[in-house]
């Protein structure tokens, strides 16, 4: 266990996940929590979906803090937005009370058209999280690629921590699933300190590069 | 060593922890994730029980009846329609006061079909004859079935631990599980003094007539008056062992000098504690008062942390229609009972999941008054849409 306590400058950090049903939001928000704690974080995730089907919008909350969280509400006010499928931007105000100078981490292999957002404040970290992820695990799961982006862009949980929750939580699917999303956790933050500052319109060519 | 769990597994390691041999239960959501967990043991052979897959709720809570009948100790969970369809078997188990335990993965009940959390479930099996335990965090639920098999089978009166479904049960948060042996230390094995045995045959819950039908109600609501101590003392006896005790009926936050008290039960007393914690950094004297224990009704206990109240607001997540606020109507009862004229505000929030965040449970409390002439309750307003964030930065 690596302690990062110091590493956080406020007391309290809010990611909201926006994926679809199928796509790994929940595993996702939990394997950001187990990180978090892993790293010496009080945290907190949990899901809201609809009726459990492929496809529908579903939600996924996590909290990290330096004290134990009490509150069990929704995340209104994030301090981050994980954006698993670039569709739901054109149907949902996915950026909702995201704070000043937040974070969107955008699972899209080109820069949007469907952003209702004039705000010049946020960071975009745009990155083809589904095609590593056909490439790495076989299936355009995007879910660990866009955690290691996250990881990377922010600094609030450990790469190490996040290869650890990986490995714990996904022991059930087999040692070849653990192994693939560990590559896809470490193909997602490599991508995201590359994309630093760069321009949607180069994504494609950086992705080709590798 | 904590660990972060989702509520779901931290149940069903409590549970196996206790040892049931018999575990029955139909699948319903939001309760699934711990019979799944439960099942998995079994197959894995960490749990040495007989799982069985019931046709239907009904079904299950007959099993869990026909098991600790039969001596052994069991496990069902349910939410929702499951447990409004297990309402008969519930009221059998409870006059043959079988100590049954179960979770209820709390959710709103239909019409209109909804999935998400509130307490109408439990609420409208106040009356069956279970103790009710309501958990405000998975830490809490864990421990209480942990307790709640002690308070059972000392007491002979089946136990529901109620959890919020969703907002508890598909939350990792973390969670200390104590090891097997300080659990058998805490939690004797099972012995049934009338557990059914054909050598020695005996009839339960057999026919009985208007000479002596009211005894046995006036025995379960002794046994049930009884139990109140027996809660406590577990959850102190649990807080020397485990270091963690819930407040046994009633757990109070800052309610030294408030003049004005939130009373509120299950996991909505979380923010509730932030948004004290928030008001009276305001200078205001808001405490919390958290219920934990719903059944038997902690009266003479709520009286006597309440009494010194100016103002109390009663928040709960269940509604009696045509009437109003449950608990809130069950506490006016016992002040009243008690000579207090403390005016109860009875608010109705949370329902089919509608999430009660800290500003709508300040909104409640900065905008409350009595209650308008003839209007048993009010209902907690919509959440916020929040874009403060946004229109600060624009600014």
């Amino acid at each position: 266990m690596t302690n990062k306590q110091e590493s956080i400058s406020r007391s309290l950090y809010e990611i909201r996940f926006h994926g679809r049903g199928g796509q790994g939001a929940v595993s996702a928000a939990a394997l950001l929590a187990l990180a978090a704690f892993d790293d010496g974080f009080e945290s907190q995730a949990f899901p809201k979906f609809g009726s459990e089907r492929r496809g529908a919008p579903v939600e996924a909350y996590v909290r990290i803090g330096r004290t134990p969280i009490r509150a069990h509400n929704q995340v209104y006010t994030p301090d981050a937005v994980v954006i698993q499928d670039a569709t739901l931007l054109r149907s949902e105000p996915l950026l909702r009370g995201l704070k000043g100078g937040g974070v969107i981490v955008l699972n899209s292999a080109q820069r949007p058209d469907d952003i209702d957002s004039d705000r010049d404040d946020l960071r975009w970290i745009v990155l083809p999280a589904s095609r590593v992820g056909e490439r790495l695990l076989g299936r355009p799961l995007p879910n660990t690629v866009l955690l290691g982006a996250l990881a990377a862009v922010t600094d609030w949980v450990s790469l190490a921590a996040l290869e650890n929750a990986v490995t714990n939580h996904l022991a059930r699917k087999g040692d070849a699933v653990v192994k693939a999303n560990i590559e896809a956790v470490r193909e997602g933050h490599r991508l995201a300190l590359e994309l630093k500052g760069v321009h949607y319109e180069e994504l494609e060519g950086h992705e080709e590069k590798k | 060593m904590r660990k972060l769990l989702e509520g779901s597994q931290a149940v069903a390691e409590a549970v196996r922890l206790c040892r049931p041999q018999v575990v029955a239960a139909y699948p319903i959501t939001p309760q699934t994730h711990i019979i799944e967990r439960l099942a998995q043991h079994v197959a894995d052979g960490e749990l040495e029980a007989e799982f069985i897959n019931a046709e239907s709720e009904f079904g299950a809570a007959s099993i869990v009846q026909g098991a600790v009948a039969a001596g052994v100790r069991a496990f069902t969970a349910t939410a929702s329609q499951g447990l409004l369809l297990m309402t008969e078997v519930l009221h059998n188990i409870a006059g043959m006061r079988l100590p049954v335990v179960m979770v209820c993965a709390n959710r709103a009940v239909s019409a209109p079909i909804n999935i998400f959390n509130d307490h109408q479930d439990s609420m409208a099996l106040r009356d069956s004859g279970w103790i009710q335990l309501y958990a405000e965090s998975n830490q809490e639920a864990a421990d209480s079935v942990i307790q709640a098999y002690r308070i059972a089978e000392a007491c002979e009166l089946p136990v529901m631990v109620c959890m919020d479904g969703f907002y508890l049960t598909h939350s990792f948060e973390p969670v200390e599980l104590p090891t097997q042996g300080a659990v058998d230390e805490f939690l004797p094995p099972f012995h049934f003094a009338r557990t059914l045995n054909p050598a020695t045959p005996m009839t339960l819950g057999g026919g009985s007539e208007p000479d002596n039908y009211q005894e046995y109600r006036v025995l379960q609501h002794e046994a049930m008056e009884n139990s109140r101590a027996v809660i406590e003392a577990f959850d102190a006896d649990f807080g020397t062992q485990f270091g963690r005790s819930w407040g046994g009926l009633l757990d109070g936050y800052r309610l030294e000098g408030a003049q004005t008290v939130v009373l509120g039960t299950g996991s909505l007393m979380g923010a509730v504690r932030d948004v004290v914690d928030r008001l009276c950094d305001q200078g205001r004297a808001v405490g919390a008062l958290r219920l934990r224990c719903l059944r038997p009704f902690p009266a003479r206990e709520l009286v006597g942390r309440l009494g010194s109240a100016q103002r109390i607001i009663v928040l709960e997540k269940a509604l009696s229609v045509g009437a109003g606020g449950i608990i809130a109507a069950e506490l006016r009862a016992a002040l009243q009972q008690a000579g207090i004229t403390t005016p109860v505000e009875s608010v109705i929030g949370g329902l089919g999941g509608r999430d009660l965040t800290p500003d709508v449970i300040e909104a409640v409390v900065r905008n409350a008054g009595p209650d308008e002439a003839g209007v048993s309750c009010r209902f907690a307003p919509q959440v916020a849409v929040h874009h403060e964030a946004h229109e600060e930065h624009e600014e």
